[in-house]
């Protein structure tokens, strides 16, 4: 029983990752396209843009949903404190990611394309800027008493610490979306991300050095974990792989090559996770409530596991199977296309 | 800010507006996603490229349906995070596993479908097109089935016990079926059922009265009336039992639903309340129309009670609802509606017996096409008035007995709950007008009844990419 007690939460915190790895990937080139559409020329072109993501941003979306009923069930106190802790930067996202729905739908109907093109691209970008001050908030430690509950302030999510994680997600979303372009698109609009894509490239490594550079600086707990733990060599590794992906996709976006410029930034999104990972692990409201502290019971641990275990392999056969069946280029500005 | 009210009053104030607001779309997504189905079997079966026309024109209200039942889906999920944290921290291993099963079940299902099923004509096969839309309508009920799972244990919460105001959990089959699930899950599915039918019938309706594609709309007004013929009757039975439930159950609810005050004893008849006008604080009715003796044949079918019916003032002001008014009224005008609906359906089946639905009759039947236009929005009432009767009643209980909605609500400023209530306020409006501009355009603009059909042999699902470059798809692109 007691090995139980901590192998569930341990397997429920990797199947949040994953969930929430999907999420960050899936919809974070979804965003990071909507955020470029706000630079496109024309307004044939943002369609263009937003058709390449006609059938699938709503499977994109409900990665989010799924991370939170299982972050729900999973870890009650953990969704319910940090939700509640975050409510300004959460309820924003929601707001954006319900404006950023209806103004996929609406723009498909609607003789004013510009209004809703816009409205998509400016939903995105907050989305993006709201889910990067959540998750730095969350790295940063919500403050809490010893049961776990909320203590803090209305703003406390709001400094330069979370800015800096926010403004680097946003590049890490704009560079995904610029390698997705690339894959979905050709001529003109394939041109321009490669450029969007090598700027991103620059950016997102400046907000991820400077991350890695301050967290330790600024958090004793982190700190002491990296300089203690006998993961060190790991922690060193991370930044010198990241800085070799980065290499490795800047070469295939000189080189012009479709494909391998989303596989590196996927790699480079994998790469970062488990860096992440390894940091927050084993806490889930970091660094007061771990895993073992914040989880349901067993009982509830094992019925989600029985129920939603043998779901997942199911649910990424069908998501695969839906980009296969619309795989290749977007021709035009009509949804489906 | 002083004039505001308590946060935890806002953040219910704000749940029942987004829960309100988003009950209009799924209501009817999750019943046309069958009707969907059943053209689409039809024009397999039949291939009448008319069913396949009615399969394309339908999920045009269908996608837009969906877009904002997504939109406004995704607060709901978070709510009881960020506005209900010490709910979600006591019942989390229930409740939100059951969530969790709703996302990974249903809602996924139903994401990963959607797109081929709406934009996946030309490039699958016909077989695997129509087990798309299966899946689609298929995750869609399966939402219905989590959400009341969920929301019948708040109503009679089961399988296990409240430790130090933590639910744990014994049994997690007792937990999903508890008292009130199996006739929760019927009743809501009836209800995503009728409703979709009688809006697809009143938009047939409005066609044929508008004498266009004449034809074509009386066939999709027979399919939903011969459905309505089934489900209409059942909803009310099924209304029926809910109501003998909560009866059993939910004393303060029946209370409020009947505007009681006063504990009316087993054995006796008990007038059945009409028309009232409920006073909380003189704890009676000031004005009252009743039917006497009617309560025990209603709740029952007997004309004795068999057990008492408590009235409001039985328990403490602490212990009930309030709102009695609103509960009251939203229960009758579901009646109301379940009713009318079911006299609409013997009506227009009357008609059909006699042969005067067929293409050439239906268009003199101008007042039966009246009475279905009219009908189309009162399924959405029906519901939400339901919803109103089921959670408003549930006060002052977040889950009934165990938990108060008080305690259930996160510690957050007022400020910041008005601020964002205030929020959903200005984008519901603006989402609600905007669809309704949005659906309108839809029906004026009709089926498009020259669109090229899917191509025999499409095998797109084995070819290779490359032969799926641009100016090789031409159908969806004249769309």
């Amino acid at each position: 029983m007691e090995t139980l007690d901590y192998f569930l939460p341990q397997v429920w915190f990797v199947i949040l990752a994953l969930f929430l790895f999907l999420y960050v990937i899936l919809d974070g080139f979804d965003l990071g396209v909507g955020i470029l559409s706000l630079t496109a020329d024309g307004d044939e072109k943002r369609g263009m843009l937003m058709t390449s993501l006609s059938n699938v941003w709503d499977a994109n979306e409900t990665w989010l949903v799924l991370m939170g009923g299982a972050l729900f069930g999973a870890f009650p106190l953990a969704y319910g404190t940090i939700l509640s802790a975050l409510y300004i930067p959460i309820l924003t996202m929601i707001f954006a990611l319900s404006v950023r729905a209806v103004a996929f739908e609406f723009r498909e109907l609607s003789r004013r394309k510009w209004f809703w093109n816009n409205a998509f691209g400016v939903a995105s970008f907050i989305a993006a800027m709201s889910q990067g001050f959540a998750l730095g908030s969350v790295l940063a430690g919500i403050q809490v008493d010893s049961a776990g509950h909320f203590t803090g302030g209305v703003w406390d999510w709001l400094n330069w610490r979370s800015l800096l994680v926010a403004l680097t997600l946003v590049q890490g979303y704009v560079l995904i979306g610029s390698t997705y372009l690339i894959l979905k698109t050709e001529d003109d609009l394939q041109e321009t991300h490669y450029r969007t894509a090598k700027i991103a490239a620059f950016t997102t490594l400046a907000g991820a050095l400077l991350i890695t550079i301050t967290t330790p600086i600024f958090s004793e707990v982190l700190r002491a974990k990296l300089l203690s733990s006998n993961l060190t060599s790991v922690f060193i590794a991370i930044p010198l792989l990241a800085v070799l992906l980065i290499g490795l996709l800047l070469r295939s976006l000189f080189a012009k090559s479709e494909n391998t410029p989303f596989i590196w930034t996927l790699l480079l999104f994998l790469l970062s996770f488990f860096g992440i990972g390894l940091i927050v692990f084993p806490y889930i409201i970091p660094t007061k409530i771990t895993i073992y502290q914040g989880a349901a019971s067993p009982s509830a641990l094992v019925f989600m596991l029985i129920f939603v275990g043998f779901l997942i392999p199911i649910m990424l056969f069908y998501n695969i199977y839906q980009y296969v069946v619309f795989r290749g280029k977007v021709s035009s500005a009509e949804y489906g296309e | 800010m002083e004039f505001l009210p308590d946060s935890y009053v806002l953040s219910r104030m704000q749940f029942a507006l987004t829960a309100i607001f988003h009950m209009l779309w799924p209501v009817l997504t999750t019943g046309m996603g069958i009707y969907l189905v059943v053209v689409e079997i039809l024009w397999l079966k039949t291939k009448n490229p008319d069913y396949y026309y009615h399969a394309r024109f339908w999920s045009k209200l269908y996608v837009l349906n969906f877009g904002i039942g997504v939109a406004t889906g995704i607060p709901m999920e978070f709510q009881f995070g960020t506005n209900w944290a010490p709910f979600s921290e006591a019942t989390g291993d229930f409740f939100g596993s059951i969530l969790g099963f709703e996302a990974s079940m249903a809602f996924m299902l139903e994401a990963g479908f959607l797109g081929i099923m709406v934009f996946g004509w030309e490039r699958v096969n016909p077989y695997v097109h129509l087990f798309s839309t299966v899946m689609v309508a298929f995750g869609a009920n399966l939402s219905t089935f989590w959400i009341l799972i969920a929301n019948s244990w708040m109503q009679t919460p089961a399988g296990g016990e409240f430790i130090g105001g933590k639910f744990i959990v014994h049994d997690y089959f007792q937990a999903m079926f508890n008292p009130f699930m199996r006739t929760s899950v019927l009743h809501m599915f009836f209800a995503t059922l009728e409703t979709s039918l009688f809006v697809i019938g009143g938009i047939s309706a409005w066609y044929v009265l508008k004498g266009r594609n004449k034809a074509f709309f009386a066939r999709s007004f027979k399919i939903v009336l011969g459905c309505a013929i089934a489900v209409a009757p059942i909803q009310i039975y099924v209304g029926h039992i809910s109501a003998e439930q909560v009866y059993h159950y939910q004393p303060t609810k029946l209370a409020a639903m009947e505007a009681r005050w006063e504990t009316i004893p087993a054995g006796e008849g008990g007038d059945w309340s009409l028309i009232a006008l409920p006073n909380d604080k003189a704890e009676k009715n000031d004005f009252e129309i009743a039917v006497p003796e009617a309560l025990g044949l209603i709740l029952e079918l007997k004309t004795k009670l068999s057990e008492p019916v408590q009235g409001l003032k039985a328990f403490a002001p602490e212990d009930r609802p309030h709102q009695i008014g609103l509960i009251y009224y939203a229960f009758r005008i579901m009646i109301a509606i379940g009713f009318f609906l079911a006299a609409l359906m013997l009506w227009s089946t009357w008609q059909w017996w006699r042969g005067k639905l067929s293409d050439e009759n239906i268009g003199a039947q101008k007042w039966l096409m009246r009475a279905w236009i009219f009908a189309a929005p009162l399924g959405y009432i029906a519901t939400d008035s339901g919803w109103i009767v089921r959670c408003v009643g549930r006060q002052p209980w977040t889950v009934y007995g165990e938990i108060r909605t008080i305690d259930a609500a996160s510690h957050i400023p007022a400020e910041e709950v008005f601020a964002s209530l205030v929020g959903f306020v200005a984008l519901y409006s603006l989402l609600f007008a905007t669809t309704l501009y949005f659906g309108r355009q839809i029906i004026i603009e009709g089926p498009n009844l020259e669109l090229p059909l899917p191509s025999e042999e499409i095998v797109l699902v084995d070819t290779d990419p490359a032969e799926l470059q641009p100016n090789q798809r031409p159908a969806e692109a004249q769309q």
